[in-house]
């Protein structure tokens, strides 16, 4: 019989093994094995122009941690205030929970008489009173009143029912305005955090040079700035203070359990082992795939920007269809990545619930026959003034069934805990990384003071190429004067703008320098010399807004006279008045609702205001008929006497304004002179420009 | 890093999310004007929320199964409930007080006789191990005793950064995820999933159609950051708000059925008074959430409108930051953006106070109820006609009812919250699309003859006039060009050719069909819009050009690189025509942005072409060639260029001059030059006057 036993039960072991244990062991590797490889494809795809790593190493964690602290620091006290209020309140519940889970199930129910300080806070007499907390006399007090023995009367079971109830009552009054207090003020505290973090991000970002913002979208800025930097509310309270709380509750949880019998605690504590092993070993699988789900997330927000961005294109091409393709590609892509990134977790979180389900039920059991047994338990005699569990009863069982659960469900938290953290700090990280971005154009240490009279620039020996190779400048060589007008002609894609941008410390040339008064503009404050310089851009922008903000754009505290009278140079002035609400129109998205040209004369406006010794004008008149454009040009060279004014242009009617003209050429100067000297070389490559365009007058000339 | 952080690096706290100069009163009232231009009546009534909420439904279609799945799965699991409770009791009945287990002397509901025969006359233990085997094999399969499926990742403390989980969590509402464990729960779990993120991507899908073909006059009036915002974060409120409609109350009356069920088979005497006491809970949480509902529907939207502007900010100085930079903005721009998100963080956490009040009420409401269920059942234990396991199951079924009777008192108010968001959405799924003013399937075959416009107004909105009583006739074969001083209305009638803008009076024919009356898709495919102002996507340069005709092969692309004098930069480019494109195209200067953008214009086969000063970035060589090259190709197709410059002009067969949104002249150069007075002469001779060497 014996043998018939051994051999079912290996018969069952052996096809359990073989239908079932193995067959699942394999799924679940190749499943994981599959996860893994397309995580690490994926992600090594979306980084590879970024230079993040998806590892996340203590070290790493710790730096976050640690530079989420200077967004906390002007919250401290705030937080301190909510961390020790929220410590306060567990002791609290922790202990009022016990204390009536005692009164209300073993005292009240049950029918036993009550411990002293029980019958403190209800007030009640001695009558109440467990009889070895009696001395003789008291003993033959209750007596004569009738209440002998260690049970209670139902008139004094009701009794006790009713002022608990009442204690509850006010218990709950309590907890309401608690759960005013620790919703509200936290929110203040975390989006004040959250806010500072945003706004550190967006100054960054400002600062930046543009050879950052040309290779990254801004749809990764926006979903940087907005998901991940959200991530900063969740540091104190999820890593440290949600893990700190846990511990202490767990510590407390513990003692509680110990305290009941070292046994249950021990079993606690080993069930702690496996989970943590499965954790440690599909940690790394998570942090991979949330890298996955928040880089496609970015770039599902990059392309839902970029189309609303270029949508008149898109109408122009009739790519509406295509555009819904491509959005639907992005989008599928990043809900796959969400969905994957947290399979990963709820399958962790399934293994780790059995184990410790497994605990719990165990315990249970054990718990029962020790009940059963009337077991004593490990609880120090002295507590005997506050709760009644010296022997396994149904409290007792309770209680210790109650905070095995709570250990056991606390590790399974820490699991859980431990996954979100992960997305968490790869949030973080993309969050942070802007603010780790060193500007490639930044102030000196020592700034000079900036001139107060601008007597000349001048490009010397000026070479620039981008970052991805490509030659802009090739060694420039050129000065412009106080009083003077310096036209810069030359073909599309020569280097003109460039040549400005320079100028303006948007980048910082390859070798060579630009100079001001003779000094490098290296030497002094970024926001000086912006500050001393005026642009009217060849791309008109304008922002959403009143034209009256847009002329003063950038500009604090503008009077409105000037901004009038800076209209009324660019020509601008009769087109405003005529609107709707004049200088009050809100102009549509970007300015969208002024024709090429009128925006282009708010452009030069906006140049005008600014009222500085540099003026760059960059195709200023490209979209002006040639009476508007005539009397932009005589109204600024009559306003920019003592200025040095630049001008970017292939008009030749704008050119001939200028009092010295610059001919780029593959990146240099090609020729220099007036318009006259130029017109003399006779194989000038200026000479050759102007016969070009003036192939169409002629004819004209000619009636 | 650690020097960092003893260097103590400063925080800039110029502001924070306290606002000064707003009260908390001042965000209940209604009237918050935000950036939106086009959704301006943001208040709506109960009704109109009401129909919000079925209309989402319509999305329902598309996840018929995953919906029905998920609805079942959610059912099934109800039945484990009906059993765990009873096992407690018996497990202190029966094993810790050790009363004996008797299968009729018992308040038990019938589905637990089965049960009761097997456990009958056992001892304890023997009860004790029998359930928890039970419990062992429930916990494999539905996760008893270990809680449900849900992984909501970490959010912020707005709007915006809930949306994600929403969409994805399993956890965004109280009907996502799943109640059970263990492999059931996973399993519906990934389902629920699936269902919430394909019906939001439906959702975002239609939305993002819709924002595409809103006509060019809308475009302007709507911010990039405000569609941003509705289609990744309004849009997955719908989808809750479904949920909670649907699941809410059926599982609500499923709940309520259940439990009267076993309250009637084991406390028949107290049942009435604890069903009689849920009654009352109806009536006082209805009256408590209608008057909090409006003010919750109109905090959500500012809420939204105010995360949308601080997106709208951020957006457009993210998009023109060399702009922000020459113009030395940076400072008046970061703080622009920290006061819109200071007051969007506002507006999300004053949104708490309707929230908070609603639950005060209903806590002190159902207090009472609490309290007299409290005395009524104790009194019957302290009596003996119940037992301790019998309070413990009572009250157990009490609060969970109360719960599920307050979620439904609350379900009103989270519809309101939701319904908000969701007006959102709606509103531009409202607005006539581009294609839906025209006869959508009467296409038009290929042009052969030309456009001829009759008698063509145009009114903006705004009441502006840009053009009256146009009559033109522009044939296939010409090159035409349009000029005339600025704002005087070229653009306006260049626009007229795709039908961007419909006349406001008279019409506009192709080949002698009325616009409006053909497949706007059929005309816009043969037409070719070039804008002054270019957009290129941060993509390849081939990518971009098949934007435009995605059947475009490499000769066609080549060759309309050609055309437009690209090809000597993008021959100097690392990668040649898969070039990646920085930020709009950025990495160009803007020429070559805009040549760029003619050879996208030029890619497509279109027999329409309108080049809305596109040369204006030009040099006049780069100028030259791409006129002439258009010209050799125009046999059989219809050029229209907006130009000012001569050169470009006197190529055109025919100029059309206007001025004030009306036609002065038509004619060739010699034919206008020979009217004696006539504006295009005059416009010649300034021109002239001022180029002339």
């Amino acid at each position: 019989m014996r043998s018939f036993l051994g051999a079912l039960f290996e018969y069952i072991r052996a096809s359990f093994s073989h239908y079932i244990a193995q067959p699942t062991t394999k799924f679940i590797n190749r499943l994981v094995e599959r996860l893994d490889t397309w995580a690490r494809q994926e992600t090594a795809r979306a980084l590879s122009d970024e230079n993040e790593a998806p590892e996340v190493t203590a070290k790493r964690m710790g730096s976050v941690i640690i530079r989420s602290i200077p967004f906390m620091r002007p919250m401290f006290i705030h937080i301190l205030a909510i961390f020790l209020f929220g410590m306060f309140l567990t002791f609290l519940f922790t202990f009022t929970g016990i204390l009536s889970s005692d009164l209300w199930d073993n005292k009240m129910m049950v029918n036993d008489k009550l411990q002293p300080a029980q019958a403190f806070v209800l007030f009640v007499d001695k009558t109440y009173l467990r009889e070895e907390f009696l001395d003789e006399q008291e003993l033959q007090e209750v007596k004569a009143l009738g209440f002998e023995g260690n049970k209670l009367t139902n008139d004094q079971r009701k009794t006790i029912r009713n002022r608990m109830l009442v204690w509850f009552f006010v218990g709950d009054i309590f907890g309401i305005i608690l759960a005013f207090l620790l919703r509200y003020y936290p929110a203040w505290v975390w989006q004040n955090v959250n806010h500072y973090l945003r706004v550190a991000m967006v100054e960054k970002l400002e600062y930046l040079s543009l050879s950052f913002h040309h290779t990254n979208r801004s749809g990764d800025a926006i979903y940087r700035i907005y998901q991940d930097s959200s991530m900063v509310v969740n540091v104190l309270d999820e890593v440290v203070v949600g893990p700190l709380n846990d511990i202490r509750d767990l510590f407390i949880a513990f003692l509680f359990v110990f305290a009941f019998d070292p046994i249950l605690g021990v079993v606690c504590l080993l069930s702690f082992i496996p989970m943590a092993v499965i954790t440690a070993y599909a940690t790394p699988i998570i942090r991979r795939l949330a890298v996955r789900n928040r880089v496609t997330n970015s770039n599902l927000t990059s392309r839902i920007q970029e189309t609303f961005a270029a949508l008149k294109v898109v109408k122009a091409n009739n790519a509406e269809s295509i555009v819904v393709d491509r959005f639907d590609v992005d989008a599928h892509k990043a809900l796959d990545a969400a969905l994957y990134v947290r399979f990963g977790m709820v399958a962790l979180s399934f293994i780790v619930a059995i184990i410790g389900g497994l605990v719990v039920i165990g315990l249970e059991y054990l718990l029962l026959t020790w009940v059963l047994e009337e077991r004593e338990t490990n609880v120090p005699g002295w507590a005997v003034v506050f709760v009644g569990l010296m022997v396994w009863n149904l409290a007792a069982f309770n209680s210790a069934n109650g905070r095995v659960g709570q250990v056991v469900g606390t590790g399974r938290g820490f699991v859980r805990l431990w996954c979100m953290l992960q997305d968490l700090f790869i949030g973080l990280e993309r969050a942070f990384y802007f603010l780790d971005l060193e500007p490639k154009v930044f102030d000196p240490d020592d700034p000079l003071e900036f001139p107060e009279h601008i007597d000349s620039v001048a490009w010397d020996d000026v070479h620039f190429q981008y970052d991805d190779g490509t030659q802009v400048l090739n060694g420039v060589n050129l000065s412009a004067e106080a009083g003077k007008i310096t036209a810069i002609v030359g073909v599309t894609g020569s280097g003109k703008s460039t040549l400005m941008s320079l100028l303006l410390r948007l980048y910082d040339p390859s070798s060579g320098s630009v100079t001001i008064n003779d000094t490098d503009i290296r030497e002094f404050r970024i926001d000086d010399i912006r500050s001393n310089h005026a642009i009217a851009m060849q791309k008109n922008v304008l922002f959403t807004g009143k034209v009256t903000d847009n002329v003063a754009f950038g500009l604090e505290d503008v009077e409105f006279d000037k901004v009038k009278q800076a209209c009324e140079i660019a020509c601008a002035d009769e087109f405003i008045t005529a609107l709707n609400e004049g200088y009050d129109t809100n102009l549509g998205e970007r300015g969208a609702k002024l024709s090429a040209g009128q925006r282009q004369r708010l452009t030069i406006a906006r140049a005008v205001i600014r009222d500085t010794p540099i003026l760059i004008l960059d195709e200023p008149t490209a979209s002006l008929d040639a009476k508007t454009e005539h009397r932009v040009l005589e109204n600024l060279s009559e306003w920019g006497r003592d200025k040095i004014v630049f001008l970017i242009t292939h008009r030749l009617s704008t050119i001939r304004n200028a009092d010295n003209i610059a001919f780029l050429e593959d990146g240099k100067v090609a020729e220099s002179g007036s318009h006259e000297e130029l017109l003399e070389l006779a194989q000038g490559r200026y000479r050759r420009f102007v016969e070009a365009e003036e192939v169409g007058l002629v004819d004209s000339q000619v009636r | 890093m650690i020097r960092e952080f003893i260097q103590r690096r400063k925080v800039d706290q110029t502001t924070d999310t306290t606002q000064q100069d707003h009260t908390i009163i001042s965000g209940f009232k209604a009237g918050a004007q935000f950036d939106d231009r086009l959704d301006i009546e943001s208040e709506i009534s109960h009704l109109e929320s009401m129909k919000i909420v079925l209309r989402g439904f319509k999305w329902l279609k598309y996840v018929k199964a995953l919906f029905i799945t998920r609805w079942a799965m959610r059912t099934v699991i109800i039945i484990p409930g009906l059993f765990l409770g009873w096992f407690a009791k018996i497990v202190i009945d029966h094993v810790i007080l050790q009363v004996p287990l008797v299968a009729d002397d018992v308040n038990f509901p019938p589905h637990m006789y089965w049960l009761l025969e097997i456990l009958e006359g056992r001892e304890p233990l023997n009860i004790a191990l029998i359930l928890l085997t039970i419990y062992v094999f429930g916990l494999v399969l539905i996760g008893t005793r270990a809680g449900g499926t849900g992984a909501g990742l970490y959010t912020g403390r707005d709007a915006a950064s809930s949306a994600e989980n929403a969409v994805s969590g399993g956890q965004g509402g109280a009907f996502t995820g799943s109640e059970a464990g263990g492999i059931w729960g996973i399993t519906e779990w990934w389902i629920s999933v699936r269902l919430s993120q394909r019906y939001i991507n439906r959702l975002r899908t239609d939305l993002f159609k819709r924002l595409v073909r809103a006509p060019m006059t809308r475009i302007d009036d709507q911010a990039v950051g405000d569609s941003l915002y509705r289609t990744l974060y309004d849009t997955p409120m719908v989808f809750t708000n479904i949920t909670e409609t649907v699941f809410s109350p059926f599982f609500t009356f499923v709940g309520l059925g259940l439990t009267f069920y076993q309250l009637w088979w084991t406390y028949a005497e107290v049942s009435m008074a604890i069903v009689g006491l849920m009654a009352l809970m109806i009536p006082i949480t209805i009256f408590t959430t209608i008057a909090p509902s409006r003010w919750i529907r109109r905090m959500t939207q500012n809420q939204r409108a105010a995360g949308a502007a601080t997106t709208n900010t951020l957006e457009e100085t993210m998009n023109n930051i060399s702009a922000v930079q020459s113009l030395g903005a940076m400072k008046t721009e970061k703080e622009r953006f920290a006061k819109r998100s200071a007051h969007a963080f506002w507006r999300a956490r004053i949104s708490m106070f309707p929230w908070l009040g609603v639950g005060i009420i209903l806590q002190i409401v159902g207090w009472p109820l609490a309290f007299y269920l409290a005395w009524h059942v104790t009194n019957l234990v302290i009596d003996g006609q119940l037992t301790v396991g019998d309070f413990g199951a009572l009250f157990g079924m009490y609060m969970g009812l109360q719960g599920t009777f307050q979620g439904l008192g609350r379900l009103w108010l989270n519809i309101q919250d939701q319904a908000a968001a969701a007006r959102r959405v709606f509103f531009f799924m409202d607005l006539v699309a581009d294609d839906e003013e025209h006869k959508p399937g009467n296409e038009l075959g290929t042009i052969t003859e030309g456009v001829e416009i009759e008698n063509v107004g145009f009114q903006y909105p705004n009441g502006f006039v840009a053009l009256r009583d146009i009559n033109l006739q522009l044939n296939i074969g010409e090159v035409v060009a349009l000029i005339g001083p600025t704002g005087c209305g070229k653009t306006s009638l260049a626009y007229l050719l795709p039908a961007f803008l419909k006349p406001t009076t008279g019409r506009v024919l192709v080949d002698g069909f009325d616009v409006m009356d053909i497949d706007l898709a059929s005309l816009r495919k043969q037409t070719s819009y070039i804008f002054q102002e270019h957009f290129l996507l941060s993509e390849s340069i081939r990518s971009n050009l098949n934007l435009a005709n995605p059947d475009a092969t490499e000769a066609d692309m080549l060759r309309a690189l050609e055309a437009a004098s690209c090809m000597e930069f993008i021959r100097e480019l690392p990668d040649g025509i898969d070039t990646v494109l920085g930020r709009s195209g950025d990495t160009l200067s803007v020429g070559q942005q805009q040549r760029l953008s003619i050879a996208r214009g030029l890619v497509r086969d279109a027999r329409i072409i309108v080049l809305d000063e596109p040369t204006a970035a030009l040099d006049p060589q780069t100028e030259s060639v791409l006129v002439r090259s258009l010209r050799s190709e125009a046999g059989d197709r219809l050029v229209v260029v907006i130009a000012h410059r001569l050169s470009t002009i006197r190529q055109a067969d025919k100029i059309v001059f206007l001025d004030e949104g009306e036609i002065k002249e038509v004619g060739s150069h010699d034919e206008l030059m020979s009217h004696e007075d006539g504006p295009y002469r005059e416009f010649v001779n300034l021109q002239s006057s001022t180029q002339a060497a």
